[in-house]
């Protein structure tokens, strides 16, 4: 597979990351015979490329598996170059909730940002940014400085936390070429007002889309968008229902990656990836092993290493219920009746999240427990990112809960490039002890 | 954020009437709210950005601001205290200093020396500038038991606020009014409203009047260290007959300073720009650090957390609810990068400063994250001598006299090299000049 073709523009910095290039098969993966690729059309008439349309028809789970592992590592970015050789504009969008639906109407490609991961080294960013500050604000940072960013045409930042807010005026100064946007997202979850609001934000987010992608916004493209989203969001949720049911067929470390791989991807190609890989985890033959049920917290913006999470259920823990990966799981589904841009601040409004980015509108100690009840969890990992403060002022309010119906929890803090694995391998082994055996 | 230091052991011979009166005012205020509390005297936790003090006042509430109390504990040297206890409730070390004095006074039944802090009726969040209000009133709200509204204030972009925001808040303060009226039983009266906003206006003016004077040569005032000072009236009693009074009385002050010659320093060497939030830890032995350099703050960002006045963002009773609102949008830290950026480079401007110093507290992002950016902005794009040292607001663990002390004294004997040989010698790589030289200086009167 061609996907990634590393042609660092003239005149620009290459990119410094990706020593290792994504090793992306160049046949479609041992379980199957690529299917006759079949044009798919985007919102804009643009063709699936071929290059994506080889990676939607991968066959086989652990194809797709080391796929989306090698994907997501890559941080040239390829599904956005691929995007671009074929003539579309792509958005990095930071976590965690950001209105994909609009880009991909306007036939642009969204992408999420998580940050440089474990393999970028941070040396520029830091200066900017200050010390004292989450690692993907920097890594983030760090990709825009060394070019890593450029095959994007718009970047988003939602206002989900001070840092992320801050970002994006950074980065305006950094791009000054792009479009940048700070998108406001509304606390006040009772006033009637909030939804016009939001629908407000919405355009002015098109405007920009518009000016760089040369399409036109139209509600009959969004609620088209709106549709395919929705039947992704249905995929991703009977494959977290598999995983909460039988975890051991599909593990939250695949199911990560599973997720992951669709904030690089357009859901023309990784929806059809989605359903072969719940047919085919439905099918696996796997034991039950002896561990504990655990629900992870934290992880909402500034994700684990896969070989963190990994980790994490080597150590005797089934997740059976998390916040990565967020957007995919914000809302089960968006109304399709009616103004499209409506419906989406509806949804985005009147879904009662409970996550350290949007003010929770009940108790934070009732809540977490009705949430592992929900999962029938044994227990809680609150697993934050070094630094995010939303994340950490949460995890008070959610023990006083957990100590109240006495709840086991443990709580470790990570960063993108942390390598003190036996540490925390040796503090879940104690935790999922004390459960299994008090 | 936080403004109004009050209990501030510092007083250079400088300060005079002006500085006695916020004393004892502050002193008043902390008297009276012993007493609060209760459905007779209700208190409303407010936070300093975009805050509705107006209104909330207009139904009978007493109004606290945890952040004030909080850099008035680490004035007295007591937020290591509440921070421990926050600390061993399980709030990181990485949490704003604000919210860890705040949750751990809390926790210590609100006795600090200045008197005791009534318990909030009331959780007034006004999102505005700063994400962790959201968080910190959850927990007040969740620990404390008291109702919480959320007044959402979009984040301000664009040099004029939008009509689409300013309604949107609008509707939102209707609300708020519905919400007070239900909840104490009286009737909102708009014509009372009007009248305090008219109160409010002309304290907003004399402040923005004291400001102002930083701009002669030299500057009367100094505009971090002393301006911090004077913040309280114009957050915590604006709408107020005392707060108008007490801006005239500083302003009177000024006036006798410029014709006796009194001022902040012997000589005025250097002319600066800071921005941040001060250490208020230890802030006597940083304002010290300025002096014996001759250094004036002539402009600040820190004393515009509560509102961007001298941008324009003033209450007018003849359009109440929308001109709260835009007040509310002119919180500093509600500004964009851009506009922040632009901000301070028209105060380098317009008060001729030699230099920025910015000050990045490690617990707090919302003013910290990206300043490094700013400095490299000042220094490469803007060509002014910038330095950028970092501590913190409330945790005394984190100022490290010494250091900040060395830094500090590199950067003024550079600029002090740089003013004697030319821009060349200076710091920041030789950047061009330090600023654009406009002629604002003696155009402003000092009435
Ligand atoms: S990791 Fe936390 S602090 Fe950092 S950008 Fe994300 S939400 Fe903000
Ligand atoms: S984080 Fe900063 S702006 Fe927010 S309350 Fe703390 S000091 Fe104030």
């Amino acid at each position: 597979m061609r996907l990634v073709q590393i042609q660092p523009r003239s005149g620009s910095r290459p990119p410094e990351v990706p020593s290792k290039l994504p090793g992306i098969p160049s046949s479609a993966g041992a379980g199957g015979t690529p299917s006759e690729p079949l044009p798919v059309l985007l919102p804009s008439g643009q063709a699936l490329s071929p290059d994506l349309r080889e990676l939607r028809d991968l066959k086989n789970l652990e194809e797709i598996l080391k796929n989306a592992r090698e994907l997501i590592r890559d941080l040239s970015f390829p599904t956005a170059r691929a995007w671009a050789a074929g003539g579309g504009t792509s958005v990095a969008f930071f976590p965690v909730y950001t209105p994909h639906e609009i880009a991909h109407s306007l036939g642009m490609l969204p992408v999420t940002v998580h940050g440089g991961g474990e393999d970028l080294e941070i040396t520029h960013a830091d200066a900017a940014l200050g010390s004292f500050l989450c690692s993907i604000s920097k890594s983030t940072l760090e990709l825009a400085i060394t070019g890593c960013l450029d095959p994007f045409s718009a970047y988003v930042f939602p206002y989900i936390c001070d840092v992320s807010r801050n970002l994006e005026g950074i980065l305006c100064r950094l791009k000054p070429g792009s479009a940048t946007h700070m998108l406001h997202l509304p606390q006040n979850f009772t006033s009637p007002a909030t939804i016009p609001f939001l629908v407000t934000e919405y355009r002015r987010l098109i405007a920009k889309f518009e000016k760089v992608s040369g399409n036109r916004y139209q509600a009959s493209e969004l609620t088209q968008s709106l549709k395919l989203y929705n039947e992704r969001r249905r995929a991703i949720e009977e494959l977290s229902e598999l995983r909460r049911k039988e975890p051991w067929k599909l593990p939250t470390s695949e199911l990560y990656l599973l997720e992951r791989m669709g904030d690089l991807l357009p859901p023309e190609a990784h929806l059809p990836l989605l359903r072969r890989s719940l047919e085919q985890a439905r099918e696996r033959s796997r034991t039950k092993r002896d561990a504990v049920r655990v629900l992870v917290v934290g992880p909402f913006c500034e994700q684990p290493t896969p070989d963190m999470l990994a980790l994490v259920e080597e150590a005797g823990c089934y997740v059976v219920g998390d916040e990565l990966n967020m957007l995919h799981h914000w809302t089960p589904t968006v109304p399709l009746d009616g103004d499209p841009l409506e419906n989406m601040a509806r949804s985005y409004v009147q879904t009662p999240v409970d996550i350290g980015v949007r003010a929770t509108p009940i108790p934070k100690g009732d809540s977490i427990v009705a949430r592992a009840r929900a999962v029938d969890a044994q227990g809680v990992l609150f697993l934050t990112a070094k630094f995010c403060e939303p994340a950490l002022e949460d995890v008070v309010l959610y023990r006083r809960g957990l100590d109240r119906e006495k709840i086991p929890y443990l709580h470790m803090e990570f960063e993108e490039r942390s390598t003190a694995y036996e540490q925390s391998r040796l503090q879940i082994e104690t935790f999922v002890e004390s459960v299994l055996f008090d | 954020m936080s403004a109004g230091a009050s209990l501030l052991n510092a007083n250079p011979g400088f300060l005079r009437d002006a500085r006695e009166e916020q004393r004892k005012m502050v002193e008043r205020y902390y008297a009276d709210l012993e007493s609060a509390g209760g459905p007779k005297r209700p208190v409303a936790y407010m936070l300093v950005g975009g805050n509705l003090t107006e209104i909330v006042r207009s139904f009978g509430y007493e109004v606290v601001f945890p952040e004030i109390v909080a850099l008035n504990c680490a004035i007295k040297h007591k937020s290591l205290e509440y921070i421990l206890n926050a600390e061993a409730q399980g709030y990181g070390l990485d949490v704003c200093g604000y919210v860890k004095n705040d949750l751990g006074l809390q926790a210590q039944g609100g006795v600090t020396p200045f008197g005791k802090v009534p318990k909030p009726d009331l959780l007034v969040c006004s999102f505005s500038g700063c994400y962790v209000y959201i968080k910190w009133w959850e927990a007040l709200a969740e620990t404390l038991g008291a109702p919480m509204y959320t007044y959402d204030v979009p984040y301000q972009r664009t040099e004029a606020p939008l009509k689409e925001d300013v309604e949107y808040m609008v509707a939102q303060l209707w609300e708020f009014i519905h919400f007070l009226e239900k909840t104490t039983g009286r009737s909102f009266d708009m014509e009372e409203l009007k009248r305090v906003l008219a109160r409010s206006r002309r304290a907003e003016e004399e402040w923005v009047r004291y400001l102002d004077a930083g701009r002669r040569r030299p500057s009367p005032i100094e505009a971090y260290f002393e301006a911090v000072f004077y913040m309280f009236p114009i957050n915590v009693l604006r709408g107020t007959e005392e707060a108008v009074r007490f801006y005239e009385t500083c302003n009177e002050e000024i006036r006798t300073r410029v014709s006796e010659g009194n001022y902040p320093v012997p000589e005025e060497k250097f002319r600066l720009v800071v921005e941040g939030v001060p250490p208020y830890t230890n802030y006597r032995t940083f304002w010290d650090f300025f002096r014996k350099w001759g250094a004036v703050s002539v402009a600040a960002t820190y004393p515009k957390v509560g509102g961007l006045f001298d941008r324009g963002f003033y209450h007018d009773p003849s359009r109440p609810l929308e001109s709260i609102a835009e007040y509310s949008l002119g919180a500093y830290v509600n500004q964009s990068w851009p506009l922040r950026r632009d901000l301070i480079k028209q105060y380098v401007r317009d008060y001729e400063a030699d230099a920025v110093l910015i000050h990045g507290i490690k617990s707090c992002r919302s003013f910290t994250a990206g300043q490094g950016d700013l400095r490299d902005w000042l220094i490469h794009d803007a060509g002014v001598p910038t330095l950028y040292i970092e501590s913190d607001h409330e945790d005394p663990r984190y100022f490290t006299p010494a250091q900040i002390k060395n830094r500090m004294d590199a950067f003024f004997e550079s600029l002090d090299l740089r003013k004697r040989t030319g821009p060349s010698a200076g710091p920041a790589g030789g950047h061009a000049a330090t600023t654009a030289g406009a002629s604002a200086t003696k155009e402003v009167a000092v009435r």
